[in-house]
């Protein structure tokens, strides 16, 4: 089942003011200034960091944008990632990928340098969640 | 707050393994039978905190642990800082042993988590007679890197922050936040390329494979945990390894994931009690 675009891009700019308001976020990303794709079911997501805060979260398609790394998943995987208590293999991006939900590709030593903040990031959709 | 002193004590002992003089730290608690505690790659014996400090346990058992070589408060060998530091399966047995000898330890129980559970099947296969059983937590016959090792030591990046950012995916979200960060903390402490050193070994070396017939559960029984959370050796990973090893038994351990004593010792307790229960025969 396709995930809805407008919950996604609803999701993502939750997050991105969750992240704002973590200061120990934005410490941990203070050096992190790329672009991101996130690709949920082919639905293109690009978001920009500068210092760690998300300035524009772009929707897709676009082959003009350039990006660093990308995180490209199953949204029915990425609801259960999502979930407040994920179940075993959903509940860390790397369990995504290593069962088949999803695929990292780009410049995968740019996520593995900043991995405690993007992985992070990615959680507070979880936050969301249970809130 | 009520201060408290922890029973734990912590000693040092000097070893010869490899032609090298080694200067290892351990700890150990409790009197009877002699179990040895094997911690995981990029960590140190804090992984076995909870389990040093359990009266329940430490009433019947002596728990042991020491800091493999490059480990936490055991020092590099001389001349470290011109070597790689690359673990091999014949210089872990051949700590693992020396350990055992130095300390006078009369066939102890041997318990390892990760790495040190792999070594623990293979000393039951190489070296049953040494042991009086293996009770090995998170382990497996083999697995190739689903990562990059070379990631956890580069000069333009912190190997440990980026080691615990890592194996934050093998633990369940049910951890405590205080323990899980804990033992994240142990990763980020790690010295420069010694977490790549262990994965060197644990992700290349598949010698265990072919030995696991060899091992002989009636002999020395044999006992797998293992949490559904783990990522690294997944629960299919030590279902396999188990039924390769006639008479082994398993446990899949629920909401625990790969450092089950250290992330979340409640949960982890009475999956570890059944296990020194089984070792009692």
């Amino acid at each position: 089942m396709a995930t809805d675009r407008g919950l996604l891009q609803q999701k993502l700019e939750a997050m991105t003011k969750a992240a704002a308001a973590k200061t120990h976020l934005r410490r941990l990303g203070r050096l992190f200034n790329e672009t991101v794709l996130i690709d949920v079911d082919g639905d293109e997501f690009y978001l920009t960091f500068e210092k760690g805060d998300v300035i524009e979260i772009k929707p897709g398609p676009s082959l003009k944008t350039p990006w660093r790394f990308a995180l490209r998943v199953n949204g029915d995987a990425l609801m259960k990632f999502w979930e407040a208590v994920p179940r075993p293999g959903y509940h860390d991006i790397f369990g995504l990928v290593k069962y088949g939900h999803g695929r990292i590709d780009g410049d995968i030593l740019a996520l593995v340098k900043n991995l405690r903040f993007f992985k992070e990031f990615m959680a507070l959709g979880r936050i969301e969640a249970g809130a | 707050m009520t201060s408290s002193i922890e029973p734990i004590l912590g000693r040092y002992v000097g070893l010869n393994i490899g032609g090298a003089h080694q200067r290892l730290y351990f700890e150990e608690a409790g009197a009877g039978h002699p179990v040895l505690l094997l911690h995981t790659a990029g960590a140190d014996t804090r992984q076995w905190r909870f389990v040093l400090n359990d009266e329940a346990f430490t009433a019947h058992w002596r728990f042991i642990a020491f800091d493999m070589p490059w480990h936490g408060k055991s020092l590099p060998p001389e001349g470290f800082a011109t070597t790689e530091y690359l673990l091999t399966t014949e210089a872990y047995i051949e700590t693992v042993l020396a350990f055992c000898n130095a300390l006078g330890l009369e066939r102890p129980l041997l318990v390892g988590c990760s790495m040190g559970g792999r070594i623990a099947l293979q000393l039951a296969a190489l070296h049953p007679d040494r042991f009086c059983g293996f009770i090995a937590i998170e382990a497996s016959d083999f697995q190739p890197a689903w990562y990059d090792t070379d990631w956890f030591d580069r000069p333009d990046a912190h190997g440990g922050e980026m080691g615990a950012a890592l194996v934050s995916a093998n633990i369940a979200p049910h951890a405590p936040q205080t323990e899980r960060w804990n033992t994240l903390w142990m990763f980020m402490q790690s010295g420069p390329g010694v977490f790549r050193g262990d994965l060197t070994f644990y992700t290349r070396d598949d010698s265990l494979v072919s030995r696991l017939s060899m091992i002989d559960t009636q002999k020395t029984p044999v006992h797998m945990l293992c949490g559904e959370y783990d990522l690294t050796c997944t629960p299919a990973d030590a279902m396999r390894t188990t039924c390769a090893m006639k008479g082994a038994t398993i446990a899949i351990m629920e909401e625990l994931g790969h450092f089950p004593m250290s992330e979340n010792p409640k949960a982890f307790r009475p999956y570890f009690a059944d296990a020194l229960a089984r070792m009692l025969g």
